[in-house]
């Protein structure tokens, strides 16, 4: 469905070159979820705004049922945007508060295909339907709803033109527990139900390994480790993944954190170390991650580690 | 006990009316121990943290009954002057969300952590210097030495919440109140500050009040547990109880809905509807209209009900 090949980003600032993503690799399979998971600053934001066509790769291909998003026409890239729409974290800042919600979801319509007001009309109650919301929301402002409410909203848009691909950028973070559910539970019934493609960003690891079939890890613009959710996170082989999940507190007070499990922070993209990225955390670091950079190993499982067996 | 929260009631005083953020809070923390003040956006918990400090938004946030002592020392009538001098940042400080809006970018961090210490008389001269030094070794800040004079934007977001730490805990206040203090951190540095604050209560034995809407993050650091729902604790309790055995269904709901890491559940059990408006609140129990147990009942006021040993819930199915 979509394939990203060797995709980098570099940017070029004052302080030198940011390496944000470097050669990054992952397929999304039709109809799935695959997540994207990693700290702040580790380039999975930018890894969407890429597939958005918000950013342009410095190198790499991404490629959308086989056609390549950097060659295509501009009439071939206007219905590449049709068929990927995203939905972003916050709720109060992805909807113009100065527009009535029905005007917010019309927006891509009209810029696509506009077909007529009353088809408008009738496709904007149809998709606030779906998510849940009564037809007479479209005459309100956004304020006048609460975050999980306008993030309904958000979705409804994304829905609006019948997209093939959402772009999940953190979609449920900035909402309530008790919300959280009800705004997943929908995103999963609007995926299995119109049979959609999902990307989802997140950082919540066990939100992730109950919503994702597949996942990637992310350290630093580079994948430490990916494959089927359920092997990842029952077998993670990259000691990043090890950490990462040992670090989770859990709702269970007789659960015990591994404080040492990562120590130090997530170095500086303007000045990656050399290597594996990760080695000045690495508990396990020996003399050749400092130098060589690690290919990823095994498949569908694969781990970029020199110390996994292939 | 080093606190003790009796019928704590703060309103805000806003143009669409009077917000009952704070409705009737009783809660207490012994030396050493931490507890865990847990609820969502809006349940009135982050403004009962700021009432013990007296740090309501001025005009409109008022303590409108209740009372809260320290040490047996009544802090709801005591005078401002008393209160700056002898409690704010001396003996009881808070650690806020984002670091970096609690420090101050103009400034560097040995000034900053030096403040409190100065203002209370802890220390001058030589010995404040000696003695900042030695709070930001205490949270791990390296070579803390050689980086008094580098401000808040030198360092990363976890050194930056340790400063914040180190601001906190310089006057070896009595009790900590932590607002969300690893929210806006990555995982991997949430589990050091954690650490931290764990290793910062064994060296000063502060009590801790940690607010938190991460229930991963109250089972991991609190000792007890009171559960916030639209301005009331519907649920208190020792950690154990309250996560293998909670009885209030608001603390069911909760703990049903969030997703647990090695658990692959088809659905999750999501909680209709959404928080009461606490301006215009619903009588009787507050969650009564998202309650799956919901009774004729409910329209009163439920009655709090001793479980076991401090375990207690209001709510008049266990009544």
């Amino acid at each position: 469905m979509l394939a990203l090949q060797n995709v980098t980003k570099h940017y070029k600032t004052r302080r030198g070159t940011v390496r944000a993503v470097e050669g990054v690799s992952f397929e999304v399979r039709p109809k799935s979820t695959l997540a994207l998971v990693g700290e702040s600053g580790c380039g999975k934001t930018t890894i969407a705004k890429m597939i958005l066509q918000l950013e342009r790769p410095t190198a790499g291909a991404i490629a959308f049922e086989g056609a390549n998003t950097a060659t295509m026409n501009a009439a071939a890239l206007k219905q590449y945007r049709r068929q990927v729409m995203a939905v972003f974290q916050d709720p109060y800042a992805s909807l113009n508060p100065r527009l009535r919600v029905g005007t917010i979801i019309a927006e891509p319509l009209l810029a696509h295909e506009n077909p007529g007001r009353a088809a408008v009309e009738k496709r904007v109650a149809d998709v606030l339907d779906i998510v849940g919301l009564p037809a007479t929301a479209a005459r309100l402002y956004p304020h006048e709803f609460s975050g999980g409410q306008r993030q309904r909203i958000a979705i409804a848009r994304a829905l609006a033109l019948r997209p093939r691909l959402m772009v999940l950028d953190e979609p449920v973070s900035a909402l309530d527990v008790s919300i959280r559910a009800q705004v997943l539970n929908l995103l999963a019934d609007i995926q299995q139900e119109f049979g959609l493609t999902y990307l989802i960003i997140a950082h919540d690891l066990a939100l992730v390994e109950h919503f994702s079939d597949d996942v990637a890890v992310i350290y630093l613009g580079r994948v430490a480790e990916a494959g089927p959710t359920a092997e990842v996170f029952a077998q993670p082989r990259h000691p990043y993944t090890q950490a990462l999940l040992a670090a989770v507190p859990q709702p269970d007070p007789d659960h015990v954190l591994n404080e040492a499990a990562a120590a130090g922070e997530i170095a500086s993209a303007l000045d990656p170390p050399s290597g594996c990225r990760f080695h000045p955390r690495c508990p396990l670091a020996i003399e050749r991650c400092r130098s060589e950079t690690p290919e990823p190993r095994g498949t569908p499982h694969q781990a970029a580690c020199h110390l996994v067996e292939a | 006990m080093v606190l003790q929260v009796e019928n704590l009631h703060t309103h805000l005083h806003l143009k669409r009316g009077i917000l009952r953020a704070v409705d009737g809070v009783s809660l207490s923390v012994g030396e050493g121990e931490t507890l865990g003040l847990v609820g969502e956006s809006g349940s009135g918990k982050t403004l009962t943290g700021l009432s013990l400090l007296r740090l309501l938004p001025k005009g409109s946030g008022r303590i409108v009954e209740g009372s809260i002592r320290l040490d047996g020392q009544e802090l709801t009538t005591l005078p401002e002057a008393a209160m700056a001098q002898t409690i704010r940042g001396r003996r009881i400080a808070m650690i806020m969300q984002d670091p970096m809006t609690s420090l101050n970018p103009v400034f560097s961090i040995g000034d900053q952590v030096s403040n409190p210490l100065r203002n209370h008389n802890i220390a001058q001269g030589a010995a404040l210097r000696s003695k900042v030094v030695e709070v930001l070794t205490q949270v791990r800040i390296p070579s803390a030495e050689k980086r008094l004079g580098d401000y808040p934007h030198q360092f990363s977001g976890g050194q930056r919440q340790r400063i914040v730490a180190a601001m906190a805990i310089g006057c070896t206040p009595r009790l900590l109140v932590a607002d969300e203090p690893t929210t806006a951190l990555d995982v991997t540095i949430q589990v050091q500050i954690i650490a931290l604050l764990r290793q910062i209560q064994a060296d000063t034995g502060t009590g801790i009040i940690l607010i938190t809407h991460d229930l991963g993050v109250a089972a991991s650091l609190c000792h007890r547990i009171a559960v916030m729902y639209a301005g009331r604790i519907v649920e208190t309790g020792p950690v154990r109880r309250i996560y293998k055995s909670p009885s209030h269904p608001y603390t069911q709901a909760l703990l049903a809905a969030i997703p647990r890491l090695g658990e692959k559940r088809s659905r999750l059990q999501a909680i209709p509807g959404q928080p009461p408006s606490l301006i215009d609140p619903p009588t009787g129990c507050r969650f009564a209209p998202r309650c799956p147990a919901r009774m004729e009942k409910c329209a009163e006021q439920p009655p709090i009900v001793q479980l076991a040993d401090g375990h207690e819930a209001a709510c008049w199915k266990l009544a």
